[in-house]
Parts: C-alpha cells; sequence; structure tokens
C-alpha cells in the first residue's frame, strides 16, 4: 500500500466512524446557543407576522367551535409524536420526520406556525432538539417556511390535476428539502465564510448536510404519501372533523 | 419514554422555586450567547453542571449522554465553519487539490472552538431548567408572563396527549415487531405509515371523548389545575442576584475588551 491509499482508507475510516456513531440524525433544529444574539432576535420577529395571524385565526376557529380545542391539541401531539419517532431510513442510520409536510397537508399552513412553535418548544424542553434563543430560527424554516411551501406544492399540483400520490410525494419532500435549504441559510447569513462571503458559506452548508437531509426528504415524502393514502381510505369521517376536504 | 420528563421528576431541585430556576435559566442562557467567549462558557458550563449533578442529583453519566445530543449538528455546522474551498490557502492548514485548496485559518478555528464552547455552555442551560423543572412548572410560570391564555391551554393539552399518543404508537410498534412488521426497510415503511395513519385515527377519537368528558364536567372554555406554588428562599434570590451581576459585568469587560477572550 502506498502512503497515499493508507491517507485514503484513514480518512474513509474516519468519516464512517464518524457517522456510525451517531446517535440519530435529527431534522434540521439550529441548536441552542449556536446563533448570535442579533439573528436570533432577528428571525423571532420575523416569525411574527405569521404566529400573529396564525393565533387570530385559531381564536376565530375556536370562537365558532371550542370543540376545535381538543382536536388541535391532539393535533400537536401528534406532530411532536411523528417527529420525535425514529424512521427506518435509506442509509440504515436512524432519522426523524419534520411532519412539516404532513402537517400542512392535514391542518393548513396557518394553524401549523402555532402548533408548530409550540411542537418546538417541547422539542426543545423535552428532547434537547433545538433550544430556546434558536427557537426564532427553527420557528421560521420548520413551522413557516416549510409548511407554506408544501401547501403551495400541493396546491398547485392539484390545480395540475397530477396524481395523487405524486401530489403528495412532491408536497412533502419539497416542503423537507425548504426547511433543510431555509436552515442552511440562516446558518450562513450568521457566519459567512472567510473566502468568498455568505453564498460560499450556504453552498458549504448544504454541502455539510446533504448526506442526512436528502435521504430523510425521499423517505419523508414516501411516508407521508402513504399516510395520506391510508387515511383517506380509513379515516374519512375523522379527516372531515378536521376540515380536510378530499377533492380528487 | 421521554427521559428528560422522567428525570425531572427525580431531581432534588424540583421543589425550588420555577419562576427562579426560569429566570435563572434564561439570563444565563443570555450571558452566554452575548458574550460568546471561552471563559465565561466554561464557567457557566461548570455552574450548571455542577447544579444538574451534584444538586439536583441527575446522574453523571445520563448527564453526559444527553449533553451528546446534538453532537452530530454541532460537529457538521462547525466543521463547515471552518473549512474552506478557495484559490489561496489560508493561514492554518491547507490541503491541495488541483488548483483548489481545502483549507481554513487560525481566525476560522479559533471562531469554531468559541462557538462549540458557548453552544454547549447553552445546552447545558437548557438542560438546567429542563432536568430540574416539570413542565407544568414551566407552564405556570409562562402563565406569569402573560403567554396568552388560549395557547398555555393549548400547550397543557399538547403535553398530556404527547404521553397518551406516544403510549399508542409504541404499543403498535410492539405488536409490529411481534409480528415481524419491521424485518426490512420495505415492510418497515409500511409498518409506519400504517402506525401512523391508525395513530391518527385514534388520537382523533379520543380527543372527541376528551371533550365530551369535559363538557360533562361543566367545561366553560378554561381548564382549571390546581398550581402548587414553593415560595423562594431569600438566599437562593440572593445568590442568584450575586452570580448574574457577575456573569453580566464580565460580559461587559469582554465586549468592551474586543471579546477574544
Amino acid at each position: 500500500m502506498t502512503q497515499k491509499q493508507k491517507k485514503q482508507i484513514a480518512a474513509i475510516t474516519a468519516f464512517s466512524i464518524a457517522f456510525g456513531i451517531c446517535p440519530a440524525a435529527n431534522a434540521m433544529h439550529i441548536m441552542e446557543g449556536y446563533l448570535p444574539v442579533t439573528y436570533c432576535v432577528a428571525w423571532g420577529v420575523l416569525c411574527l407576522p405569521f404566529l400573529v395571524t396564525g393565533f387570530m385565526k385559531l381564536k376565530k376557529t375556536l370562537g365558532e367551535n371550542r370543540r376545535a380545542l381538543t382536536l388541535l391539541a391532539m393535533s400537536g401531539a401528534f406532530i411532536f409524536v411523528i417527529s420525535s419517532l425514529k424512521i427506518p431510513s435509506v442509509t440504515g442510520s436512524c432519522s426523524h420526520m419534520t411532519g412539516t409536510g404532513l402537517g400542512a397537508i392535514l391542518f393548513g399552513p396557518c394553524s401549523v406556525s402555532i402548533l408548530g412553535i409550540i411542537v418546538l418548544i417541547f422539542q426543545a424542553i423535552l428532547l434537547a432538539h433545538g433550544g430556546l434563543t434558536s427557537l426564532g430560527a427553527n420557528t421560521f424554516s420548520m413551522a413557516i417556511a416549510g409548511p407554506f411551501v408544501s401547501y403551495g406544492v400541493y396546491a398547485l399540483c392539484k390545480k395540475c390535476n397530477l396524481n395523487r400520490m405524486l401530489t403528495v410525494f412532491l408536497a412533502a419532500s419539497i416542503g423537507d428539502l425548504v426547511t433543510y435549504c431555509v436552515t442552511s441559510v440562516q446558518l450562513a447569513l450568521a457566519y459567512p465564510s472567510e473566502a468568498g462571503g455568505v453564498l460560499v458559506s450556504v453552498v458549504k452548508f448544504l454541502g455539510v448536510f446533504a448526506p442526512t437531509q436528502l435521504p430523510l426528504a425521499v423517505v419523508e415524502g414516501l411516508l407521508t404519501t402513504a399516510i395520506v393514502i391510508c387515511l383517506e381510505s380509513f379515516a374519512k369521517p375523522e379527516l372531515k372533523s378536521i376540515g380536510y376536504r378530499k377533492e380528487v | 419514554m421521554i427521559i428528560i420528563d422522567k428525570l425531572c421528576y427525580y431531581s432534588k431541585l424540583r421543589y425550588v422555586n420555577a419562576t427562579e430556576k426560569f429566570l435563572f435559566s434564561v439570563l444565563t442562557l443570555t450571558a452566554c450567547i452575548l458574550s460568546c467567549s471561552i471563559g465565561i462558557a466554561v464557567l457557566v458550563l461548570t455552574v450548571t453542571g455542577i447544579l444538574t449533578v451534584y444538586k439536583g442529583k441527575i446522574p453523571l453519566s445520563r448527564y453526559i449522554k444527553l449533553m451528546a445530543v446534538p453532537i452530530v449538528f454541532l460537529f457538521l455546522s462547525t466543521f463547515a465553519i471552518f473549512v474552506n474551498v478557495s484559490k489561496t490557502p489560508l493561514d492554518a492548514f491547507a490541503f491541495s487539490t488541483g488548483s483548489y485548496y481545502i483549507t481554513g485559518s487560525v481566525q476560522g478555528l479559533f471562531r469554531g472552538i468559541q462557538l462549540i464552547c458557548t453552544a454547549l455552555a447553552s445546552v447545558s442551560c437548557l438542560y438546567f431548567l429542563s432536568l430540574n423543572t416539570p413542565m407544568t412548572d414551566i407552564l405556570n410560570v409562562l402563565r406569569k408572563l402573560h403567554v396568552p391564555a388560549l395557547i398555555l391551554e393549548l400547550m397543557l393539552l399538547i403535553y398530556r396527549y404527547i404521553f397518551v399518543i406516544m403510549h399508542l404508537a409504541s404499543d403498535i410498534t410492539i405488536s409490529q415487531n411481534s409480528r415481524l412488521g419491521n424485518i426490512c426497510p420495505s415492510t418497515a415503511r409500511k409498518s409506519f405509515a400504517a402506525m401512523a395513519s391508525s395513530v391518527f385515527i385514534l388520537s382523533i377519537r379520543r380527543s372527541r371523548e376528551l371533550y365530551d368528558a369535559l363538557e360533562a364536567r361543566c367545561y366553560n372554555g378554561t381548564l382549571r389545575v390546581v398550581s402548587e406554588d414553593y415560595p423562594a428562599k431569600i438566599s437562593e434570590i440572593l445568590s442568584i442576584a450575586a452570580f448574574e451581576t457577575l456573569l453580566y459585568l464580565a460580559v461587559i469587560v469582554i465586549r468592551l475588551s474586543g471579546g477574544t477572550l
């Protein structure tokens, strides 16, 4: 073996150990204390209009129908549990669903923003995924950008009369990818590269998280499709009660 | 099922006034990210670590394991921060690959280490809160901070239902496993979807039953829960105040001196 080959083997071993011992690839939660103060505040402020709209809408729904309260609470808990369970992944490592696509399709993007921030607080406190200071940034990427894009894709595909399964798959996996891209941009804005600035940094963050996030997007899409198809065939009355209309 | 939630009920600091603990961890957390210095981070990590492990009697091995939860994120993103690809090599290290260098600067490395320390210290602050304060107490603190009642009610119900749904999910997963439902990736995917949809159906049914039960007990829009209040001790308040004052003085000194420590 030449010196170069030895080096390559060492590098590959180090890489595989690093990925082998990783306990679980979380969805892209920015961890506690990772963003500078200015960015924490700025992302939080950016979330406010969406959260206020969501809150108003929630209040209106509850004013009309008190019964919706327990239903919403259940939905929030459902999103939390689905995103905390380990899912079978392509690469063999364990990962978690984000649940943003599923939430947006089932409950609509506005109520998901409020449920999302509550779920993120619980994830930070109970599971240490994400954190209190990075709550603003995480809310923006997971409870606002992801669900809204997911819902947009879903509505668009439905208008184009695409295949039902394909529609759900695209909505969920694109929503997941958007979350991953937005988080990379958030990190890059806070930590621009010394050689090349923000754009280079975005590419670096995208690259580093790609091995865990790209397979996850595909798996998330497949699972969401299977779940939605299952629900549409077995749970029509339940779906109607949460205001989900099936237009196939 | 959720280990942090289980541990916080055993903590010896559980019956300390919750507002105190909340303020302590939030203020310390803010100091950490405001200063972004290694010195402050080490200090905070030691103080909150000692408080959680020695005062709160959370097992050390568990604490270390929990601290490793966000390690993948930390490792990957810090790697992305101090490794650069450029045409000109930087001062710390450089490997050439064709016409480009995989390279990093001393400043970048230093920044990365600073960030790792700050992030770990901040996580330890979060753990101080979550390993010593049950969720219901945190919700009471939020009520004192005038978070809208609707949100709090939703949070209380979600918190309760997380455990109900987790229980359902784990029961279904156990029976799927006993029928070899997770034997290969494709059946595992199918089983997961079947589990998620039946959990959804069951949870909607549960939520209806819950509403009926509430209504039968004269529910009119607010859930009233008896909140236990543990008065704050003067000695605790004084020591927290002293610690935070010193910490913030140190933060101010570091910020004024340019923040290199």
